[in-house]
């Protein structure tokens, strides 16, 4: 299967592409966006989209074929793993998650399509989508701006995606597939990519979005935030970090080799590239004190399971090397005294875990290396936690039942943004609160409609109709 | 104050056998590694010290034993367990008993990060001191006598401000070799412990080197290099360093300056002080080494040979770099994934023995991405930020431009 040049992405690298040639495809956008999108009703719409999800998980699907085929060499993930995240993603996109979706950030599943009443009497609400929305995406993996796309795509919104260098592949085999099913739906998406820097183009781009998304480093979001022009919505997602965080007393409800899969699961989903995945587990240690240890080793256990069925993509030397070069420093510290222990696959970088009682929070260099710590308490994980507190979104959570609702508190006091059960911290459903914004709330402006209210009566409802 | 308490006898012995044995290098070029410095040599000396530093440096006997290798079983240098660069922040990996310890030197590194720590007594300089001047003149002062006319231009600060950089000590040790006076240091350290030059007066001494015909040798990291180009007014200036002027420029940015590729950097100090390529010569090395590698190696009368008639700055002399150490040093580029060493041209890490560190240890993991091209190497990077730091700043916040003390080394 070839793909047609259709998108600014798909033209042959080194193609020129210049301010004017930005601006112009923002025009085209718009114009199509009042011919083929603005018009179209929510309920079309979900449909449409529940379609391209169902497509996508279909094993003869040619655009999930060529993910699968090709996407290893140009994503770095192994194909087992983009299976797996195109499974997790798609299959979420059902009509009823997208349904859900809308009343949980609009709370009225028609507000997009006409007025609708409002709880305030003698008042009737519309939602509106931007116009133009111009996305700058991340690279790490295809998740967010997949769901970007939609939810653009939900709110009639026209979009101009600019994709990472790297991280064009999945967007651009998406946009293709949404294209296949409906021509005139794609004609109101742009893809393209260009390498960091070029201002000139950016510049263009922002000054013609009406809300303006941004995904990726906190530089990369304080960059593009600065730029854009005050007029236009801006909504800035940084770097995020997430951990997991293991209650003594989980194992009455669970075996060890269990807890150690699903915490396996978060690892090596994505490969650990998302902000959702876990940089490291705090591990409670109960009238047991070997359980953290115990913990550690059983992960090291999981994770070489998981490699034999889903292995990690082929990393560059200087990855590795990142890898190599840290191991190395781990295993002198485990042999020169001291409590810390690491287990790695041998032969390969492909896996490891490094168990130290230092509980100071420790970023990974990911690729499926990961930390266990040993904690009294949730307190004293979120003490040692509090360096990167203002960037962490998501706790993967495994602790007694009983527990659990006085831990959520805590966790959300203390600045968590997302709580899950360990195993699902890469698999936000549909309808997450990211970083704890409502992601399609978010784009829509809201028009009032302030009815004037009947003869002798002080309040009423609008006029039907 | 009382004395420090000697080296064990086994490795003073091992340094100075080690010393009878250098080689004069200004005489050999090109310098053979066989005979004395053959791999048979090299492999009988290499598994001697090994066994030395097995008993007598604990902690590397921890490590080695943690990889299950005793100096019993080892055959060949390659087997000899390398330590991590980073570890020598965290573990004394010596020899000498703490009291005996006269001096240290500090790896480069931000105020944030612990540095990498090599101790040394009087034995280990003075093998340090006659290793890196054997290795220095055979890389840029190869003639025989050396020029008795070159000005020494040092753009570091003195020894006296900088006791704990090996690339200072270096630079002093060449200056006391050459029997140059103190002044020939430019830089100083300012209040943060950063390291400073005046570019003004560099250019000054660069000028007077120029209109006195006395050819200039310069030693001189690359980020202090890139501020003196950088300085404003620098731009127009143009001058013609006299024929015999060469440059040894060492270390990375780190942030200090803005990065400038070397042939980049080559280029704008051929175009602004008229030294030749051929003449600008790049230095490998760092504290938790004895020995240094360089990229190339100086020709005497290279230019004359070429065209007597013209002046130093037209004549092109092709320069093939590749870093290549002394004899006395053996190193393998080894694949990251498998720790095995890599095929020629394929990058890896780059992993050091170096005969010379008697009294630490002689095989050196760097963190040095590099390919292995015919007997050299050439470097692509670092595997950067392998060294855990606390949790600070990895990744979360953008660089910080605040000033680094230290060295850049390495």
């Amino acid at each position: 299967m070839s793909l047609p040049s259709y998108f600014l992405v798909d033209l042959p690298e080194g193609a020129p592409l210049t301010p004017q040639l930005v601006a112009d495809a923002c025009h085209t956008l718009r114009r199509n966006r009042e011919l083929y999108l603005a018009h179209r009703t929510t309920s079309q719409l979900i449909g449409l989209l529940a379609e391209l999800g169902r497509n996508w998980l279909q094993p003869d699907d040619p655009f999930r074929q060529r993910a699968l085929q090709e996407g290893p060499a140009h994503t770095g993930f192994s194909r087992a793993t983009l299976e797996r995240g195109l499974d997790a993603f798609f299959g979420g996109l059902t009509e009823s998650n997208l349904r859900r979706l809308l009343r949980q950030d609009l709370g009225d599943e028609s507000v997009l399509d006409a007025f609708q009443p409002a709880p305030e009497p003698s008042r009737r609400v519309r939602a509106l989508g931007p116009r133009l929305l111009v996305q700058v995406a991340a690279g790490n993996l295809p998740d967010p701006t997949l769901l970007s796309i939609i939810l653009g795509l939900l709110v009639r919104s026209a979009q101009f995606v600019k994709c990472a260098s790297e991280g064009s592949f999945l967007p651009r085999l998406f946009g293709h597939s949404l294209r296949a099913l409906d021509p005139k739906l794609a004609a109101c998406l742009e893809l393209a990519v260009w390498p960091g820097g070029r201002h000139d183009l950016e510049d263009v781009l922002l000054r013609e979005g009406d809300c303006v998304v941004v995904t990726g480093e906190d530089a990369t979001v304080a960059s593009v935030r600065a730029r854009t022009p005050v007029t236009a919505r801006f909504l800035g997602y940084g770097h995020r970090v997430s951990f997991g965080f293991i209650a003594a007393g989980v194992l009455h409800e669970l075996s060890l080799e269990t807890l150690a899969d699903r915490a396996a699961a978060d690892v090596t989903a994505w490969d650990q590239w998302g902000c959702l995945s876990p940089h490291l587990f705090y591990v409670q240690t109960g009238a047991d004190q070997q359980f953290p240890s115990q913990f550690a080793a059983a992960l090291a256990a999981a994770l070489e399971r998981w490699e034999t069925r889903q292995p990690r993509g082929p990393l560059r030397p200087e990855r590795a090397a990142l890898i190599a070069a840290r191991r190395d420093l781990y295993a002198v510290r485990a042999a020169c005294g001291g409590t810390t222990r690491i287990w790695n696959s041998a032969g390969s970088t492909a896996w490891t875990v490094v168990y130290e009682e230092e509980p100071d929070f420790q970023l990974s260099c990911l690729d499926r290396f990961v930390y266990v710590k040993p904690v009294t308490s949730l307190a004293r994980a979120l003490q040692a936690a509090e360096p990167v507190r203002l960037h962490v979104s998501t706790v993967g959570l495994a602790a007694p039942a009983a527990q659990q609702a006085t831990l959520a508190e805590e966790l959300a006091a203390w600045g968590v943004r997302r709580i899950c059960p360990l195993g699902q911290m890469q698999r936000p459903p549909l309808t997450w609160h990211h970083d704890g914004r409502p992601a399609l709330g978010d784009l829509v402006t809201w028009i009032d409609w302030e009815c004037e209210a009947p003869t002798g009566q002080t309040s009423a409802g609008p006029p039907s109709g | 104050m009382s004395n420090p308490a000697p080296a064990p006898a086994e490795l003073r012995a091992c340094a100075e056998d080690l010393l009878q044995a250098l080689p004069e290098f200004a005489r050999q070029t090109p310098d053979p590694a066989a005979g004395e410095w053959g791999d048979e040599a090299f492999n009988r000396r290499a598994l001697e010290l090994f066994a030395l530093q097995f008993r007598f440096n604990p902690p590397y006997r921890q490590w080695c034993l943690a990889r299950g290798t005793t100096p019993d079983q080892v055959r060949h240098w390659t087997q000899i367990p390398a330590v991590p660069t980073a570890a020598f922040a965290e573990f004394d990996f010596s020899c000498l008993a703490p009291e005996a310890r006269t001096a240290v030197f500090h790896s480069s590194g931000t105020t944030r990060q612990r540095p990498s720590r090599h101790f040394h007594n009087a034995d280990s300089l003075r093998l340090y001191e006659e290793v890196l001047w054997r290795g220095f003149r055979r890389a840029l002062l190869p003639e025989e006598p050396f020029p008795d006319a070159l000005d020494l231009l040092i753009l570091l600060p003195p020894a006296a401000s900088a006791p704990h950089s090996s690339l200072v000590h270096m630079c002093e040790t060449i200056r006391r070799r050459m029997n140059r006076p103190e002044s020939a240091f430019l830089g100083s350290v300012d209040a943060s412990g950063g390291w400073w030059v005046d570019p003004a007066a560099v250019w000054a001494r660069l000028e007077q080197c120029a209109s006195l015909g006395r050819p200039a040798l310069i030693l001189a990291t690359a980020w202090l290099l890139v501020r003196v180009l950088d300085h404003p007014g620098s731009h127009q200036r143009r001058l013609s360093l006299p024929p015999g002027s060469r440059l040894m420029e060492t270390g990375g940015y780190k942030g200090r300056t803005r990065e400038v590729p070397p042939e980049e950097l080559r280029k704008q100090i051929e175009a602004h002080w008229g030294l030749p390529e051929s003449a600008i010569f790049s230095e490998y090395g760092m504290c938790e080494l004895s020995s240094q590698a360089y990229d190339h190696f100086h020709v005497p009368n290279a230019v004359r040979a070429a065209d007597p008639g013209r002046a130093q700055s037209t004549v092109r002399v092709r320069v093939r770099r590749r870093f290549r150490f002394p004899p006395w040093v053996r190193w393998e580029v080894v694949d990251p994934e498998t720790g095995a060493a890599c095929a020629e041209g394929a990058v890896g890490l780059l992993r050091i023995w170096d005969l010379a560190n008697v009294f630490s240890v002689l095989a050196v993991q760097t963190e040095d991405l590099a390919v292995r091209v015919q007997d050299g190497f050439e470097l692509r990077g670092r595997a950067a930020g392998a060294a855990p730091r606390g949790c600070s700043l990895m990744a979360l916040e953008p660089t910080d431009p605040s000033p680094v003390a230290n060295v850049p080394r390495s």
